[in-house]
């Protein structure tokens, strides 16, 4: 196991500093450290070692006091993200401390966070799909938002190299709306899923219905261990078989000798020199002692999150940036986005009674888009579209079994009736008036503004829920599954978990915060290169866009200062 | 040493013999008789009895182990006294309380009281009265959820408490902790029940 250095004490001047260690600071910590860069990692919470500190990972239900129940106090403490239904005592560690890290929803918002050494890689869905010119094209083709600086061909062969990387597994297709990855194997659709794929493929000319394309391994890679279907994921892996910063990027960076990760370190502001017209470095809080600490590099790369980039950058004022670092255009903090989440259909299918499987997978099918196409019919009630994720098993409910006695007990220890479902992920337009603002009125556990966000699916989206439901519940239908019910759980954004936008990338600096390197504007030594960069939402999950896009910007980076153009 | 055992030792039952069908039905004979062997940490000792008769109907010992033998009832004690807040634990007594009494003003007793096949015959009815649980997406119910009611949370929870314990998760379902490999396509009987993970 790495030990990483974690001893920022005794040198205050990086090459680099990236501001948090997810997806994208995992990714951008690799990069340039193994460009020979010393890096300094700045992570709010703290160490979270491979599978060193991964205390649930191997524990059974029984292994647990109260078998992954929660107590008030920790309930409390995790009280917003709690709606997501998603925490136990297996995971609890890994989601942030609601109480300490307040915002304010002005609209309903729902903003999950990881803050510790890792971030979220450890809690993803780990479903990776490229996205194409249909979402690269798409602002400038229906108007809306500004045109993406970059088109599919920038990034393709960037998706190549993190993919090789990462390890994806998954089928190749040659769908132009789902450019093809690099696959390892792709995992297995179970037989009442290539059942429902046949009915529906059959039955809907155009659509598929494929196993997810996931950031796990099916076959060992580069010293990690293959998936060995516990679906346990989420407390972190022991064999490192899924993506995660902890089990893959920040133990390559390690390796090259150039990093130092610096734990509990709240960064406050990124520090703007107005003599040199460029950031000197960071500031932070330590968490533990309060103590203030200014770290300085060449070039500086914020991957806090979505939201967490912003903060930064808008808490990040100087004479030459009074409303934020890099905000001369005034669309830093606008533009929120997010997929919407849970609407769509589930069902009952018959006649596999006598079927099982083996193993949990942690995956699930996936139904690419297939409205709004560049070569296809066009819409009249919405622009942009939706793909499908969902799976079948047999894990029906037994508290419905309407039995009680000996005959529940036999029914119980049976395999429950197979269950298939379907739910829709749409993209949602960025609107200038979802945004994000500091608030000074509430601060958090260190003193620090926090943000008020203010945030909702609009008329598009709601056109695009509504086509969902539709179809999910006419293709499982058709599929012939029985007490098809369509469902939307009506969430508003952030339960989606895929925040983006409100630093865009842009070509025009008077209505984006970022160039198509993810250089700030005017202050090129500062690279965003998570979810905040985003001109657009896309409907497929962002993650495999964070990496390809942090990988690129980190080359373009240690290009430009080999140049001294930094 | 399981639940029945426990309960034997502790001179709870001497005399009384094992092979009726209801431990809490001899319970009641015997009123005079302390009723639990174990302090709960949340429930009253006259709850923890209705408790201890609600999954023993529920999940009764055959073949194979009971809710009791699995110490379900102590472990849902836990569960209300560390994950409740004060406002549904309160809700829980009354819950209780509203039961006994519709039980009382139906079948002349409450529920502990009850003979066995009143308690099914109860059970039976409350069970076609309550709403079932929707399904689910990723951990959260999805649809218009109607409110189960006291009898299907509490059934829930009493195959939660059964079907998570120890011996049930590993003897009686189908325990494959690291199964290394995905087969989406088995014939049933290979294997066997219902998986605890």
């Amino acid at each position: 196991m790495p030990n990483f250095n974690i001893d920022a004490q005794k040198e205050v001047t990086y090459d680099a500093i990236v501001i948090g260690s997810g997806i994208s600071g995992g990714w951008a910590a690799k990069e340039l450290c193994e460009k020979g860069l010393k890096t300094l990692v700045l992570e709010r919470g703290p160490i979270v070692e491979h599978v060193k500190d991964y205390p649930t990972m191997n524990l059974d239900p029984w292994d647990m006091e109260l078998r992954g129940g929660l107590t008030p106090e920790e309930k409390a403490k995790h009280y917003k993200t709690m709606r997501t239904g998603f925490i136990g005592k297996d995971t609890e560690h890994f989601w942030a401390n609601d109480e300490e890290n307040p915002y304010t929803e002005v609209k309903p918002f729902l903003w999950v966070r990881g803050h510790q050494m890792g971030g979220r890689s450890l809690l993803w869905g780990k479903q990776t799909y490229r996205w194409s010119d249909l979402d690269f094209e798409a602002n400038a083709k229906d108007g809306n938002g500004v045109d993406w600086p970059i088109r599919y061909a920038d990034i393709a062969p960037w998706y190549t190299y993190v993919e090789k990387f990462a390890g994806i597994s998954g089928e190749a297709l040659g769908l132009p709306q789902l450019p093809d990855s690099h696959f390892l194997p792709p995992m297995e659709l179970n037989c009442v899923e290539k059942h429902v794929k046949a009915r529906i493929e059959e039955s809907f000319p155009g659509r598929n219905m494929i196993i997810g394309r996931v950031a796990h391994l099916t076959e060992p890679l580069n010293g990690r261990g293959k998936c060995q279907y516990r679906n346990r994921c989420s407390r972190g892996c022991p064999y490192g078989a899924y993506f995660s910063s902890n089990a893959v990027t920040l133990p390559a960076a390690n390796a090259t000798g150039n990093l130092t990760i610096r734990p509990y370190s709240i960064v406050q502001s990124i520090v703007y020199d107005d003599q040199k017209g460029q950031a000197t470095g960071v500031r932070i809080i330590d968490a533990e002692t309060n103590e203030d600490i200014v770290y300085n590099a060449r070039i500086i790369f914020c991957n806090a999150s979505a939201l967490g980039s912003t903060q930064i950058l808008l808490n990040s004022t100087s004479s030459r940036f009074e409303n934020g670092l890099g905000n001369d255009s005034g669309e830093l903090g606008h533009n929120l986005m997010d997929h919407t989440y849970r609407v769509g259909a589930m069902g009952k299918v018959e006649g596999f009674d006598d079927k099982y499987y083996k193993g949990r997978r942690p995956n699930g099918i996936y139904i690419p888009r297939y409205v709004n196409l560049q070569d296809g019919p066009q819409s009249d009630k919405f622009v942009r579209g939706f793909g499908f994720q969902g799976g079948g098993g047999r894990g029906s409910n037994p508290a419905n079994l309407p039995a009680v006695g000996a005959d529940l007990k036999a029914q119980l220890v049976q395999p429950g009736s197979w269950e298939f479902f379907i739910t829709g992920f749409a993209e949602c337009l960025p609107y200038h008036e979802n945004k994000v603002t500091l608030n000074h009125d509430v601060l958090d556990k260190w003193g620090q503004p926090t943000l008020s966000i203010d945030a909702e699916f609009k008329e598009n989206e709601l056109a695009l829920n509504r086509q969902i439901q539709i179809d999910a519940v006419e293709m499982l239908e058709k599929a012939g599954l029985k007490d098809v019910m369509g469902f939307d759980n009506q969430h508003p954004p952030g339960y989606g978990i895929h925040e983006m936008g409100t630093a865009r990338m842009g070509r025009d600096p008077k209505t984006s915060v970022l160039n198509g390197f993810n250089q700030v504007h005017a202050a090129k030594n500062v690279f965003v290169t998570d979810g905040a960069c985003m001109t657009s939402s896309s409907c497929v999950n962002p993650s495999l866009t964070y990496m390809a896009l942090t990988a690129r910007a980190a080359d373009h980076a240690v290009s430009e200062l080999n140049k001294r153009n930094l | 040493m399981n639940r029945r055992e426990a309960l034997r030792k502790t001179g709870f039952l001497a005399g009384a013999s094992l092979a009726a069908p209801s431990l809490l039905a001899l319970l009641q004979s015997c009123q005079a008789e302390p009723r639990l062997d174990w302090t709960p940490e949340f429930l009253s000792d006259d709850e923890a009895v209705f408790v201890a008769s609600f999954v023993d109907t529920l999940l009764p010992t055959t073949d194979t182990p009971g809710a009791l033998d699995v110490k379900a009832d102590m472990f849902m004690d836990k569960i209300w006294a560390h994950t409740y807040d004060e406002a549904g634990q309160q809700a829980v007594r009354a819950d209780i309380a509203k039961f006994n009494a519709d039980c009382t003003a139906s079948y002349g007793k409450p529920f502990a009281e009850l003979n066995e096949e009143d308690r099914k015959k109860l059970m039976l009815e409350a069970e076609a009265a309550s709403p079932t649980f929707n399904g689910g997406v990723w951990g959260t119910a999805v649809g218009e959820q109607k409110p189960v009611g006291f009898y299907r949370s509490l059934k829930s929870m009493a195959i939660w408490a059964y079907t998570t314990s120890e011996k049930v998760g590993t003897e009686v379902l189908t325990y494959d902790p690291i199964p290394g490999g995905y087969n989406g396509c088995l014939p049933l009987e290979e294997v066997g029940n219902r998986y605890s993970l």
